[in-house]
């Protein structure tokens, strides 16, 4: 009884939210990959739901239920399927090994890799329904001004699609940071490496002592979602008010 | 200067196309259906027609045989569509000069003097979306207007605007297509606005240009029924206003050789006037009648007499320099024993104005087409 | 385990039906106190921790197999030196796989080895560690990795990889199958099963398969 301070009590309570060198290290890395995958895979995804929301070709189709396949495909399977393209000895993965030096076997590229192709139906979708929701006359318009069709997208599309883009963006980089199953069977749990939030916390789950390593990279994961969402929120708003809807 | 000559499809429709005309505002004229917005989309280029050529004030836009087919941003066109088209997100200003930032137009006409021929001026920092049907128009043609355009097109611009704002914009037309300066395609299924403001009439009908030529011939020819809607069909008559008298409320036309009185026109003197007299408005008499109410009993000669089936015949009549256009039953036809070259009477119970701005007569002169 | 399962039940009647996945999951299904009546671990670490929590009877644990670590490659591998320099050159940049050392029985006793024999130190950023010591058997038999540690048992089953090393039982702490019953367990032949298990026949069955039957010590 008389040894026993109050204050180790409390500072128990704080470093029990400490962060471990190695959940920061989780945190960065995640942070990271889910970042480099959103900035590789939207640009395609515009294109891609660009394609797919105005244009009619033969293979619409088939395009549309690739970009969907990661979706709906198990992600362990999605993963194994990145193994066996990507991997060491892969046709794709030993191409860029041989010809560029780009590996992404065991790798945090790998993981961006796999962040990116999990996210991308997530960003094509509401990207597709926002480029259908802006009227092809706008667009017809701006050409009979002499606009190109690339500069017609980048002044009159692009700018309408904007909330469609920031919310497609949410969702993918949420998906992408959240991101397990095709990860740790693409490039397996590296600490540092490929060791994201996501695999960190299974990670302290499958170990009989990890319950509050778990439950503060738990915290971690809800806090950067929350304010991700949040930022997207008023960022939406401000769009819309910018865009000025018409109120005829 | 436009030339078209063209066939082709959408949708269901067959195309075929053929009218020329001399500049000024040519109207394109027919009935829901009929096709025009197909036609001026293929002449904007937003369509490519299968066979033909269209050429304006000289340079090709499109030729089958010679493989040439200008894409939309080059052909210099400016198109005010029914439905304005501004673009929601950027600033009335913005929209204005798009043709310019993002087009890479020349300046062709000042952005002042189009603001303030539109009456722009206080709408330049507005969005799309806090501004009227009719302010929405005069910004989409203002837009197309400073896109340096060799045509511009305009498509039924005010068919989505109710009357009171039709009223509104119509001034700001006339001032348009006095001021232009460069050949306007007008495009419409009101007889008012194309007889108010074209100086060249191209009928279509069903895809086909069944008719084209001087508004003033349109208009009275008696074989273009279904194409004009019959009930529109009438005559365009040309007229200076001589003095109004305030006694009586009635302004003194001269239609060429014979006055019209007609109430309720405030107008000064010689100011140029359009008057579109319906053929059912029309009544023939073989002498002057007496004691009759009606004003305007007009000296003329049978020009032609229709060959109708059904109950009516259209008369067309020479009074002064100028035709007019009567419907009568076939029976008074046969009862009045009509026949061309007859002296009669006409007598005209109202007539619809059609103003016009006070245009400098020089610019006028130029799209005049020789009286009969 | 399914010839075991299939033997019992010839002889008892009583069929056995087995659910296979990773220790820890395993571990924090039995926490959670599912409908299981037997639970084998590959360690002695989470049998502890289910024992703490009550989750499985305490005098029920029985040792019923031992193992052996072995290093492996894709087959016609040349066999490897235990040393740094061998090992980090048969790598050639690419990564040993591992089950996951933090977590996965098998890397744990890995680990524990490689740091045994010196090596752990040099090899430790070339590790591509994975979810379980099967899908450790699967990369190598690919190719993803040219190394892998696993138990002597999973590469015996597999034909694509072959042994390139042993490792000797001396560098890690004795590889231990503890069998209990668990705490919700009601089945009348359960204790049955886990006593069969240790009975000669089983042990046949276990040392057929590479397993070190837990007699011969």
């Amino acid at each position: 009884m008389n040894g026993r301070p109050l204050v180790p009590v409390d500072r128990a309570y704080v470093n029990f939210l400490e962060l471990q060198p190695a959940e920061w290290q989780a945190l960065f890395l995640t942070l990271k990959v889910a970042s480099v995958a959103l900035l590789v895979a939207l640009p395609l995804a515009i294109l891609v739901a660009y394609l797919l929301a105005r244009f009619k070709f033969p293979g619409h189709g088939i395009l549309n239920a690739l970009v969907h396949l990661p979706l709906v495909m198990p992600p362990v399977v999605t993963g194994y399927v990145l193994l066996l393209a990507f991997g060491r000895n892969g046709p794709i993965g030993s191409f860029l090994r041989e010809t560029f030096g780009i590996s992404f076997a065991f790798n945090w590229t790998g993981a961006a890799l796999a962040a990116g192709v999990m996210a991308f139906p997530l960003l094509v979708r509401p990207i597709r329904l926002s480029f259908e929701a802006v009227d092809p006359k706008l667009e017809e318009a701006a050409k009979s001004l002499g606009a190109h069709r690339l500069v017609a997208f980048l002044t009159v599309t692009l700018p309408l699609t904007l909330p469609g883009i920031l919310g497609g963006a949410i969702l993918g980089f949420a998906k992408a940071m959240g991101e397990f199953g095709a990860t740790i069977t693409f490039v397996s749990n590296i600490p540092g490496d490929t060791r994201t939030l996501a695999l960190a916390l299974y990670t302290a789950t499958q170990s009989p002592s990890g319950d509050l390593a778990a439950f503060r990279l738990t915290i971690i994961a809800t806090i950067v979602a929350f304010a991700a969402l949040i930022a997207s929120e008023i960022l939406a708003r401000h769009l819309r008010k910018r865009l000025g809807g018409d109120h005829d | 200067m436009i030339e078209v000559d063209i066939t082709g499809h959408v949708g269901r429709m067959d195309l075929q196309a053929q009218f020329s005309s001399e500049g000024g505002v040519t109207s394109l004229f027919g009935q829901s259906g009929a096709g025009k917005t197909s036609l001026t989309n293929m002449i904007a280029g937003l369509i490519q027609p299968e066979t033909g050529q269209i050429s304006v004030n000289g340079e090709t836009l499109f030729d089958a045989d010679k493989n040439i087919n200008l894409p939309v941003q080059a052909r210099r066109i400016g198109h005010v569509f029914q439905d304005a088209r501004l673009f929601p997100h950027l600033s009335v200003k913005s929209n204005l000069t798009y043709a310019r930032w993002a087009g890479r137009r020349q300046q062709g006409r000042a952005l002042n003097e189009v603001v303030e021929l539109l009456g722009l001026e206080d709408l330049l920092e507005r969005k799309p979306g806090t501004l009227s049907g009719g302010e929405k128009q005069r910004v989409a043609i203002g837009r197309a207007l400073l896109s340096d355009p060799r045509l511009l097109i305009m498509d039924e611009p005010l068919a989505n605007l109710d009357q009171a704002r039709r009223n509104d914009i119509l001034p700001y037309l006339d001032r348009l297509c006095a001021d232009a300066g460069i050949p306007i395609l007008y495009v419409s299924h009101s007889i008012e606005e194309v007889a108010r403001l074209s100086q060249t009439l191209v009928i279509l009908s069903d895809g086909k240009t069944p008719a084209f030529g001087p508004v003033a011939d349109m208009l009275a020819r008696t074989d273009l029924g279904r194409a004009t809607g019959r009930h529109e069909a009438g005559a365009l008559l040309e007229g200076t206003v001589k003095w109004e008298d305030p006694e009586w409320g009635l302004t003194h036309v001269d239609i060429g050789g014979e006055v019209m009185q007609i109430p309720d026109l405030p107008a000064e003197p010689g100011e140029a006037i359009r008057l579109r007299i319906r053929a059912r408005d029309v009544s023939l008499a073989l002498t002057p009648p007496e004691g009759l109410s009606i004003r305007n009993t007009l000296s003329g000669t049978i020009r032609s007499i229709s060959r109708e089936t059904g109950p009516y015949a259209e008369i067309l009549c020479a009074v002064g320099d100028q035709l007019i256009r009567a419907r009568i039953t076939r029976a008074s036809v046969v009862d009045l024993q009509l026949s061309i070259g007859k002296q009669v009477t006409v007598l005209i119970k109202s007539v619809a104005i059609d103003r016009r701005q006070r245009a400098s007569i020089n610019s006028l002169a130029q799209w005049q087409y020789p009286r009969r | 385990m399914e010839k075991i399962g299939q033997a019992f039940e010839e002889e008892t009647g009583t069929k056995v039906i087995f659910s296979f996945a990773g220790t820890g999951t395993l571990a924090r299904q039995v926490e959670a106190g599912a409908p299981a009546d037997i639970f084998v671990a590959a360690d002695a670490e989470w049998m502890d921790y289910l024992v703490e929590n009550g989750a499985v009877r305490p005098g029920t644990a029985t040792m019923i197999a031992s193992n052996a670590l072995v290093l492996i490659g894709p087959k016609d591998t040349q066999s490897i030196e235990l040393t740094s320099d061998a090992l980090l050159a048969a790598l050639d940049g690419a990564r040993l796989a591992i089950a996951d050392p933090d977590t996965v029985p098998a890397g744990r006793y890995g680990k524990a080895a490689l740091e045994h024999l010196k090596l752990w130190s040099d090899v430790e950023t070339r590790l591509a560690p994975m979810e379980n010591v099967r899908v450790t058997l699967a990369s190598v038999a690919r190719g993803d990795t040219p190394i892998g540690l696993v138990y002597a048992t999973d590469a015996a089953i597999e034909p694509k990889v072959a042994v390139v090393t042993e490792i000797p039982t001396g560098s890690h702490s004795r590889i231990e199958y503890p069998a209990t019953i668990t705490e919700v367990s009601s089945h009348p032949d359960a204790e049955a099963f886990l006593t069969y298990l240790t009975d000669p026949k089983a042990q046949n069955v276990l040392r057929s398969l590479g397993f070190v039957a837990d007699k011969d010590k």
